[in-house]
């Protein structure tokens, strides 16, 4: 973990700390186990190329919220909170490549004595394609 | 003109609809087990001891474990109960007729967080249908449908609210 961002250390238009997801097949069966998430597209390689023409098997979308609620919740520390996520899905979560979670500051402002960034979010994948495109907005404290 | 598909599937009486359900009793092992399946090293979540240090005090679940916090033992089904694509039940509408005849895409959602899930917890959601439309896409017809989550605790407080939209397509079969 790093130290604690400040609201007043911020500014609109910087990015903060990216960070890099690896999704594999065990990442991905890890997931299915604990969540109880069952459909053939995420694991059965055959099943999701021949019968539903996927590139190969596809990460559950809900991997990219937690990904991103990783991102945020490390950023804002443990006296900030993550208020608001919003996600859309652009391209497919395939294993084997390494997703960055990209977020840049867009607005900051004050609320009754509590510091508020509003951020846009990119997950990208490492040939540069875009996933899952975002906005969230998260609680910071201010000195 | 083409026969509208959500005439034909005959789904527009489910705007409106809501559904109820609640989970049972999160367990430390769920939060835990959660955190290593997104691979999130953070030490709040996998004990007492390191949450205290937490922002809550107590073991709570990252943001994105709400939404399975709510699975009730009807939703897990034995092998031969699946069906061909191992889908199990439908979240963004759920009990609709024939849902699986078409394919299924999720859009995008929207969070808000107002309170974490904490060990121990047992999340209720109420899932309410709110539209259902048809857009022409480049491959052909498309429903989108919306529907919001709202999570609620044991004691009645707010948790989270969650918008999902859902697309879905006629199946082309390979």
């Amino acid at each position: 973990m790093s130290a604690q961002v400040y609201f007043d250390d911020i500014a609109e238009g910087e990015q903060i700390p990216s960070l890099k997801k690896p999704v594999t097949t065990v990442n991905i069966l890890m997931y299915l186990g604990v969540v109880w998430l069952l459909d053939r597209i995420h694991f059965d390689y055959p099943f999701a190329t021949e019968r539903r023409g996927l590139p190969d098997i596809v990460a559950p979308g809900n991997m990219a919220v937690d990904f991103f609620a990783q991102f945020l919740t490390d950023w804002a520390g443990d006296k900030g909170a993550l208020r608001k996520l919003s996600t859309q899905y652009r391209s497919f979560m395939v294993p084997g490549k390494t997703l960055e979670c990209i977020g840049k500051i867009t607005r900051k402002y004050r609320e009754e004595g509590t510091g508020f960034a509003e951020l846009d979010l990119t997950l990208q994948n490492d040939e540069g394609t875009t996933c899952v495109l975002g906005k969230a907005l998260v609680e910071l404290p201010i000195k | 003109m083409e026969e509208s598909l959500l005439e034909k599937m005959g789904w527009k009486k489910y705007i409106g609809m809501e559904t109820v359900k609640t989970g049972e009793p999160v367990l430390a092992r769920d939060i835990r087990r959660f955190a290593l399946a997104i691979d999130d090293p953070n030490p709040i979540y996998y004990g007492e001891e390191a949450a205290k240090k937490g922002r809550y005090g107590k073991l709570a679940a990252p943001p994105g474990f709400i939404c399975w916090a709510t699975q009730e033992p009807w939703m897990e089904k034995r092998y031969e109960d699946l069906g061909e694509d191992g889908l199990l039940y439908f979240l963004g509408v759920p009990e609709i007729p024939n849902a699986w005849d078409l394919g299924w895409v999720r859009a995008g959602e929207e969070y808000e967080f107002f309170k974490p899930v904490f060990a121990g917890d047992r999340v209720s959601v109420n899932l309410k249908v709110v539209d259902m439309y048809e857009k022409q896409g480049r491959s052909g017809q498309l429903i989108f449908t919306t529907s919001i989550a709202t999570y609620t605790n044991q004691d009645g407080d707010l948790l989270a609210t969650q918008k999902i939209t859902m697309i879905a397509t006629p199946r082309k079969e390979g």
